[in-house]
């Protein structure tokens, strides 16, 4: 048995242990991780990072929350001027995330590249629509609209409107991309023009998920919502700045924690409609 | 023989009855909601548009397309100054991304069902950093951080990595729970510990859709940075603000240019690298 196993490798002298990697792709994977991390180290150099000060920071961390944002101010977030602003900021996010989800559905549409009623012309000019919106930060968005608006309500809904046209544009395009040709080529054969085909062939497809996609929209578009007041676009934003301007640490703790707990709600709420949308199937 | 027929002719048509009665509840239902819907986009169009905004102020429509153009027109002598910011961008981006995936490896370890080692105490402690993570936006924990660390780029990149770290460790975690328990099965079955589990039955399973995910947490990561100057974390941000107050619109226009091209870097970074992940 052993000399046999032995003559057998006498007769073929290469190494013959399996690899998961042959010569030259397991060069450029290990290459391309010592690049990452070389670049990593590169710029923590660069930007400066007291790595010395990181084992100090926890012993602070746990000193400031303790001495200015411990017991937070519950009775401020109470108060019926604060929950107005909830109200308020509720009514952005989800008319921000409408219009942004009605905005989308045709920017989807035309940056599917299986869809696009043009592939020349239409796809790439929506195609950057989508990134263009989904690039700006909503922050940048609703420091835009307010310098060109005003302050108020609404440049923070059309902040959140582009900002989830952008979000919800991409995820349409690639739902739309992912579908069955069958039913469009049937539509097609049979003559419908390019509203009913999406109308019929495409969209029976794509409800479920893009009904997800709108629950997931609006989950995004609430977390926004909650801080451009921030720069003056309306919402509870404009109250966690004045707290932070005043350094009422104990109020930005409040605040801070009735955002956490609207968040919790939201996504108790969404993810019973996800669970509908997911029957509905 | 008849008896049998009609009695299947009944079910039949009580099925279809039910069937359509069913669909009309439905179409009822759903018309009802469409209705509230309306109704109450209607009123908060009314409440949150109409009366809160100052239109007297805004003026007619040209005022506002007037205001709206003084952002048309690229400020080119600005270029040069942007590329270091841009990289200090990047880098917040990256860094950030690496330590959320870092501070993600002991949440999701607690936070899959499967996995986590005690489960009354650390799944709902995981899940409540999940939660905390996702719901606590990137300019709030910046400010928080400015506060604990001062200011820099370092209360960015914590920021950054505490505002990833849900997101991540919540994916993480719901692709655990959905592995293959076969291989972990095995892998006990020959006497491996819990962290032989892990590194062979688990790690292998996941590893491809952690990747993704954290390659889509980093683009997002890339936008997220270039607000971080807003609360004094530098970059782009900085230069953002700097433009905007000294009423440089079109120095505006640029920097969004800039933000705009290393998003471009990014988006087609991570197109290749999730082509090689998966």
């Amino acid at each position: 048995m052993a000399g046999g196993a032995t003559s057998a490798a006498g007769a073929a002298p290469r190494d013959l242990r399996w690899s998961r990697y042959r010569f030259p792709e397991s060069l450029y994977g290990y290459g391309a991780w010592i690049a990452v991390l070389a670049f990593l180290a590169f710029s923590v150099d660069y930007l400066d990072i007291p790595l010395a000060r990181i084992p100090d920071m926890f012993h602070r961390m746990v000193v400031v929350i303790a001495s200015r944002y411990y017991p937070p101010d519950v009775e401020y977030i109470l108060d019926r001027d604060y929950l107005d602003y909830v109200v308020e900021t509720i009514q952005m996010a989800y008319l921000g995330a409408l219009f942004g989800l009605l905005m989308s559905v045709p920017l989807g549409w035309f940056s599917a590249f299986n869809m696009t009623p043009s592939r020349r012309f239409v796809y790439p000019v929506a195609r950057l629509l989508t990134m263009g919106f989904r690039a700006v930060h909503e922050m940048i968005w609703a420091i835009l609209f307010v310098s060109i608006l005003g302050f108020g309500m609404l440049p923070g809904v059309l902040a959140l409107t582009f900002f989830c046209a952008g979000f919800a544009g991409k995820l349409f395009a690639e739902e739309i991309e992912a579908i069955d040709m069958g039913p469009v080529e049937a539509m097609r054969a049979t003559g419908a023009n390019l509203f009913q085909v999406m109308v019929f062939g495409v969209f029976p497809q794509v409800r479920v998920a893009f009904t997800g996609i709108g629950i997931y929209t609006w989950d995004v578009a609430f977390r926004a919502a909650t801080v451009v007041g921030f720069v003056g676009a309306g919402g509870m934003g404009w109250y966690l700045k004045r707290a932070v301007l005043q350094i009422e640490g104990e109020r930005v703790a409040a605040i801070i924690l009735s955002i956490v707990v609207l968040v919790l709600i939201s996504e108790v709420v969404s993810a019973f409609a996800r669970d509908r949308v997911m029957k509905m199937k | 023989m008849t008896d049998a027929r009609s009695g299947a002719g009944t079910a039949v048509t009580s099925t279809a009855d039910r069937f359509l009665a069913e669909r009309r509840r439905r179409r009822g239902g759903s018309l009802a909601f469409a209705a509230i819907l309306i109704a109450a986009v209607a009123w908060s169009v009314d409440v949150t548009i109409v009366e809160d905004t100052d239109w007297e102020r805004m003026g007619s429509l040209a005022k506002v397309l007037e205001a709206a153009g003084e952002f048309v027109g690229v400020d080119w002598g600005l270029l040069p100054d942007l590329a270091e910011p841009a990289l200090e961008t990047f880098m917040i981006a990256c860094l950030g991304t690496l330590l959320g995936v870092l501070v993600c490896i002991p949440v999701t370890w607690f936070g899959a069902l499967n996995i986590t080692p005690f489960k009354p105490v650390t799944y709902p402690l995981a899940r409540l950093m999940m939660t905390l993570s996702r719901s606590i936006h990137e300019i709030v924990w910046a400010l928080f951080f400015v506060a604990v660390v001062g200011l820099g780029a370092m209360a960015g990149i914590f920021a950054l990595a505490m505002r990833s770290v849900g997101f991540i460790a919540k994916m993480s975690a719901e692709a655990i729970e959905d592995i293959d328990p076969g291989p972990v099965e095995a892998i006990r079955a020959v006497g491996g510990n819990g962290f032989q589990v892990l590194l062979y039955a688990i790690l292998p399973q996941v590893l491809p859709q952690i990747l993704g995910v954290i390659v889509f947490e980093w683009e997002i990561n890339i936008r997220r940075s270039a607000v971080l100057g807003l609360v004094g974390a530098g970059g782009l941000g900085l230069m953002f603000f700097r433009q905007m107050n000294t009423f440089n619109f079109p120095g505006v226009t640029t920097v969004l240019i800039a933000i705009f091209g290393i998003i471009l870097i990014g988006e087609v970074v991570s197109h290749f690298a999730r082509k090689a992940v998966i």
